[in-house]
């Protein structure tokens, strides 16, 4: 390739995109005018690289990092969903049953369980108000055990009374009999034993 | 959406070693990256606001994604890949407006011009910088969406032909063909042609 034969257009174009043919480089490596010619048509776009660079590195430092949640297994996910529904379900099984086992005991077997039951709502209520009633200031770690252990002994007291309760109205088949055993003194026997307290 | 970019994930090999140390750290990841693939979603789509969404959604899916990452390629041209796959998706539910009607956050790179090293450019330098910048985006929103990745992976990212072709998927003349359209109608734009 002589000197009266620079590169064309196309050739610029090719050198830019960078497919120039062995000819047409080796020529462009020899020529001024073709290497101002692909110089000034470089410009335009090193600019438009170096300027839209310097934007996008401004907008990335100036906005504020968001955090890329990290990945989590499907499992993972998937198994916490099937927690979360079967704990609703066993609460909503549990609770209607609970509440239908209260009302379709008998009334007059029932009375002295019941008082016993509403016995723990008084406790509360007292232990509360006591609460309540001192200075936020006064309730200390060890006044706190304390209490705690109260209301486990009652609760245990509770417990006891219900198991008598039980004894007293339900009958054994060995009292038919006349058979009085320490294992079947209770259905429920060491079913109450003592709460113990875990803290 | 996730086929595509899973079958782009699997279309890719990288050593394994590469891309244990360079993907796990998502940190180093997005510093490293974000700005690059920023200007190529940005400039891609005419949208600055909607370009941050997807230059996130893009590490994150990389990031979750990095298991199924092999490649034989680098991580920017893998990164550009999903990039791609996420503008394609965007463009085709229509979630947004393309160059021609983005007004309220449209790219205005006329600052961006004064943050260029000022030992390396004089006020003057700058001045024309950012005039020939405009007249590039201006010949960008008039180009396909094909020649306006093609260009942008060319001459903004320098990718080589290869990586072009495998990043998009195409074969490498039709790579060429769009880049000469492209090319042509950025010089023209210019006044280089």
């Amino acid at each position: 390739m002589n000197s009266s034969s620079h590169l064309s257009e196309d050739q610029i174009d090719d050198y830019l995109i960078g497919d120039l043919a062995t000819g047409p480089a080796s020529h462009l490596a020899t020529c001024d005018p073709c290497q101002l010619r692909v110089t000034a048509a470089q410009a335009p776009i090193a600019s438009f690289k170096a300027v839209s660079l310097a934007w996008s590195e401004r907008r990335s430092a100036t906005l504020p990092p968001q955090p890329v949640r990290a990945a989590s297994p499907a499992w993972h996910r998937h198994a916490a969903w099937a927690a979360t529904a079967s704990a609703a379900l066993l609460v909503g099984i549990a609770v209607p049953m609970t509440k239908h086992d209260v009302r379709s005991t008998p009334v007059a077997a029932t009375a002295p369980l019941a008082k016993s039951l509403a016995q723990p709502d008084v406790m509360t209520a007292s232990v509360q108000s006591a609460a309540q009633r001192q200075p936020i200031g006064s309730r200390t770690v060890a006044a706190s055990y304390s209490s705690q252990d109260e209301q486990i002994e009652r609760d245990n007291r509770m417990l006891q009374a219900i198991d008598r309760e039980l004894d007293a109205s339900v009958q054994s088949p060995a009292d038919a009999f006349g058979l009085v055993t320490a294992g079947s003194r209770s259905p429920t026997h060491g079913r109450n034993a003592p709460v113990q307290n875990w803290d | 959406m996730q086929l595509a970019l899973d079958a782009n994930m699997t279309n890719v090999q990288v050593p394994a070693e590469r891309s244990s140390s360079e993907l796990d750290d998502i940190d180093a990841l997005v510093r490293t990256y974000r700005p690059r693939l920023l200007r190529f979603v940005t400039f891609s789509i005419g949208d600055a606001d909607l370009a941050e969404s997807i230059t996130q959604d893009c590490f994150l899916k990389a990031y979750n994604g990095r298991a199924s990452f092999r490649g034989d390629c680098s991580v920017n041209t893998w990164l550009t890949s999903i990039a791609l796959n996420l503008i394609r998706d965007q463009q085709r539910l229509q979630k947004f407006r393309f160059w021609r009607q983005a007004r309220a956050t449209a790219i205005d790179v006329n600052d961006a011009a004064n943050f260029l090293p000022s030992h390396e450019s004089s006020a003057e330098a700058r001045i024309l910088a950012r005039e020939q910048t405009q007249q590039v985006q201006a010949a960008l929103v008039n180009l396909s969406a094909n020649q306006r990745a093609i260009f942008l992976m060319r001459f903004a990212d320098d990718m080589d032909l290869s990586e072009i072709a495998q990043t998009i998927s195409m074969p490498i003349n039709t790579v060429k063909t769009h880049l000469h359209r492209a090319l042509k109608a950025v010089r023209a734009q210019v006044g280089t042609r």
